[in-house]
């Protein structure tokens, strides 16, 4: 079993190292035009970093992601408590929120640059918007998931409505709004990087479009490869989180998640 | 036998159900419902599955509606026919140990057991104290901190005991606490009930399929027939305490309730 | 939904219909509540930064007649329908091609799961630079969106697959061809389904961001060359159309979706 895992690792590693090789080849043989070598873009990403370059426009997205979030994913974790007892106006909302839901909200950024100009704010109602329908719905599930045994159990020790959202209600749909944070952090960070595609003058999104203005693949790949880090590292925070804030859970198995797909 | 009013009574207790479709007539599953319960008496009621025993329990905690019937405890009436006037667990005077564990997943054993305590506004160092007793007395000491999954089934419902034990409600209502355990567990269980009970004379009213289980428990037993229930035999319990439940098989005196019992039930 | 204590014993069978009604009445108040509100703000804040209801509608019946909407229309349409169906078959044949090779899957998919994480969008750029200013970056990002949202389902699903019907697959003396077909193929078809509904409405949104980057034709050159000249009547109006092509789309997949499972037991899963 061990020595199945070693050799696991073993062609882990080898196949990264074969990666490698095809991108240093890939670069050698096509030209720095069309693929930048690995040293240069590690030797530009290490300047970027020790600049700070990379740092400040790296902070600048993370930061338009990590505000438009909070505006987007607040009102959508407090809705669906607000209005689980009156299925009715669930109902009655439904088919708005599915269609928000479905709706391309990337397709509003030339509207919001055109609202709220180049800076960050039109970037961060995006991220808000896009964030807000993927977590309601994951946690209206968390809602809807309530075990009605355990809050009648609240209410014979004595627990008022206030008691039984805060102890009974919300912990039981932590986890299904934590799915939906998993699900919503890289579609926001990728659509601050869009919409800073589209117009912008700071941050990585920025920084890639320049780069592809002055036909600078090694300036594209470096911004790429920060995008990657900073998406890495917020998965780990939230996995993190997660990982404290429902350790109560029974372990279960992790699999590739089907709709993890961005 | 004193001649106090009894702690809890119920009177022409009835409940049906809606019509279901190819239905002629509502079923009425609990039908002419009386019995009483005096103060600190250990009382089981013994009834076929299906007989209504949940639903009864549910009414009394004031969970579910009666569709008829009056229910007074202290001499006092409680809404029970009023769907809008139902106060569970009667503001906390009626405690009620379900059969599943209904333990919160995300508390650990000691938050589970508090919950009651701080629900009700009544956490302090005596009623922290009181709850590490509990726990010490069914012999979890050392499993505070677990959370529910990391604890079986036995220790689950253990928990789940000294949860409505902690806040000492003048009644308590169990229904089938030790149905899904094994024997073994059971009879463990069973004695640390009487042994915790003991402690306080607490008013129980317990229900259960097992006629044992409800002859070595009780002060009294009541008899339940098929839908629609109502009682149908009343028999007293008279077994000296403390009594060894292991060794009760071998009590004329409970061999001879148990056939009485048992003729009944069929 | 019903996300609370059940309602007290449902005497008569009508309230149900009311219920029905009243949500029915609720929907289409808020519809129009929600287009009066638009009016007032287009009418508050003005036509330079809200384009009226009744001005939208007029745009889009005057594109429409004049044929460039259908224009637009047809040319994204036409690129997420390539772009989907490439994504799609490399999404489906790769991991069948894999499945063959068991140490190679454990070795790759590390690689495959930390992909994820990258924003497509993100590669636009470099996709430009690779493969200039026509259709074929366009295609290259709607075909490697597609591709992810396929590949991991079908992954996900051929593991899925019950070993046991593999291995008496084998013992009957099936060759691989054939069970591929017979046995993973089946078992994994609502996999692949469900990935279609959520795939084929992502392709025309990713082929109209792309048509936002590069470009002179299409729903999103449309929406974003109305945004450098200011017209905001013809930004709302390409959105609005956008929105209702893809909401369509989504509406029809549902159908079709409850057309073809109507013989399963409804499942109610989380919307992801």
């Amino acid at each position: 079993m061990l020595l199945r895992r070693l050799r696991a690792k073993g062609d882990q590693i080898a196949v990264l190292v074969v990666l490698f090789a095809i991108w240093a080849a890939l670069s050698w043989r096509l030209g720095v035009y069309w693929v930048s070598s690995p040293w240069a873009a590690g030797a530009r990403f290490v300047d970027g970093v020790l600049d700070g370059t990379l740092i400040q426009h790296g902070f600048y997205t993370l930061a338009e992601a990590v505000v438009g979030f909070i505006l987007g994913a607040a009102p959508a974790t407090l809705l669906p408590f607000l209005i689980r007892r009156r299925p009715m106006l669930v109902a009655i909302i439904d088919p708005f929120m599915v269609g928000g839901y479905g709706a391309p909200k990337l397709a509003l950024a030339p509207l919001f640059i055109l609202w709220f100009g180049i800076g960050m704010e039109s970037k961060i109602v995006l991220v808000a918007v896009t964030v807000f329908f993927i977590v309601y719905f994951s946690t209206l599930a968390g809602v809807a998931a309530l075990n009605p045994k355990l809050v009648r159990m609240a209410q014979v020790m004595g627990a008022n409505e206030r008691a039984v959202l805060r102890h009974i209600v919300f912990p039981g749909a932590v986890p299904y709004i934590f799915t939906g944070f998993r699900v919503a952090l890289p579609y926001s960070i990728g659509a601050a990087v869009i919409a800073e595609l589209l117009s912008a003058n700071r941050g990585l999104g920025f920084l890639i479009q320049r780069s592809a203005m002055g036909y600078d693949t090694t300036g594209i790949f470096v911004a790429l490869v920060a995008t990657v880090c900073i998406v890495f590292v917020c998965n780990r925070c939230l996995g993190a989180a997660e990982a404290y804030l429902l350790r109560w859970r029974p372990p279960a198995d992790t699999s590739l998640p089907v709709s993890a797909a961005t | 036998m004193t001649m106090q009013p009894p702690l809890l009574e119920v009177r022409g207790l009835a409940k049906r159900f809606a019509t279901r479709v190819g239905e002629e007539a509502p079923r009425w599953v609990i039908r002419d419902l009386d019995f009483s319960v005096a103060e600190g008496e250990f009382l089981t009621i013994v009834g076929p599955s299906g007989s209504g025993k949940t639903t009864l329990l549910n009414m009394i905690a004031q969970v579910d509606t009666a569709t008829e019937g009056s229910l007074l405890f202290r001499a006092q009436p409680a809404p029970v026919t009023n769907p809008k006037a139902l106060n569970p667990g009667l503001s906390c005077q009626i405690g009620y140990v379900t059969q599943e564990d209904n333990l919160l997943p995300w508390r650990t054993a000691l938050d589970n057991v508090l919950f009651p305590l701080m629900v009700q506004g009544r956490l302090n160092a005596e009623s922290r104290a009181r709850a590490a007793m509990l726990m010490e007395a069914v012999g979890l000491k050392g499993f505070e901190s677990h959370y529910p999954h990391e604890l079986s089934g036995g220790m689950c419902k253990r928990v789940s005991l000294i949860r409505t034990l902690v806040y000492d409600p003048p009644v308590i209502l169990m229904d089938e606490p030790f149905g899904a355990l094994d024997a073994q567990t059971r009879v463990q269980l069973q004695t640390d009930l009487l042994r915790l009970w003991n402690l306080g004379r607490k008013t129980i009213v317990f229900v259960t399929h097992d006629i044992a289980e409800a002859i070595a428990l009780a002060d009294r037993t009541l008899v339940l027939c098929r839908a629609p229930a109502k009682i149908i035999g009343n028999h007293i319990i008279d077994i000296p305490r403390p009594r060894d439940v292991d060794g009760l098989l071998a009590n004329p005196r409970f061999v001879a309730l148990y056939q009485a019992i048992r003729s009944q039930v069929q | 939904m019903t996300v609370l204590d059940a309602p007290a014993d449902a005497g008569f069978p009508g309230r149900a219909a009311l219920r029905r009604h009243g949500v029915l009445i609720g929907r289409l108040a808020l519809a129009a509540l929600l287009v009066a509100g638009w009016h007032v703000l287009a009418g508050a804040i003005g036509p330079l930064y809200v384009a009226a209801p009744l001005a939208v509608v007029e745009r889009i019946a005057a594109d429409l007649g004049s044929g460039e909407l259908i224009r637009h229309s047809y040319v994204t349409l036409r690129l997420s329908a390539i772009g989907f169906a490439i994504g799609c078959a490399a999404g489906v044949v790769l991991p069948f091609v894999l499945r063959r090779m068991p140490r190679l899957t454990a070795a790759i998919e590390p690689y495959i799961l930390a992909s994820v994480g990258i924003p497509k969008y993100a590669l636009m750029p470099l996709f430009i630079l690779w493969a200039g200013i026509d259709d074929a970056p366009k295609l290259l990002l709607v075909g490697v969106l597609v591709f992810y949202v396929v590949f991991i389902a079908v992954f996900a699903g051929i593991r899925s697959v019950d070993r046991k019907l593999v291995t008496m697959a084998r013992v009957l003396g099936a060759s691989e061809m054939a069970i591929s077909r017979h046995v993973v193929w089946k078992s994994l078809t609502p996999f692949f389904l469900a990935a279609l509904k959520i795939a084929l409405p992502r392709a025309v949104s990713a082929t109209i961001i792309g048509e936002f980057l590069v470009g002179n034709a299409g729903l999103g050159y449309y929406i974003e060359n109305a945004r450098q000249m200011v017209d905001i009547a013809g930004v709302f109006a390409g959105i609005v159309v956008s929105i209702i092509i893809v909401l369509a789309i989504n509406a029809l997949l549902t159908l079709l979706d409850r057309r073809v499972n109507a013989w399963r037991p409804v499942d109610r899963d989380m919307r992801l």
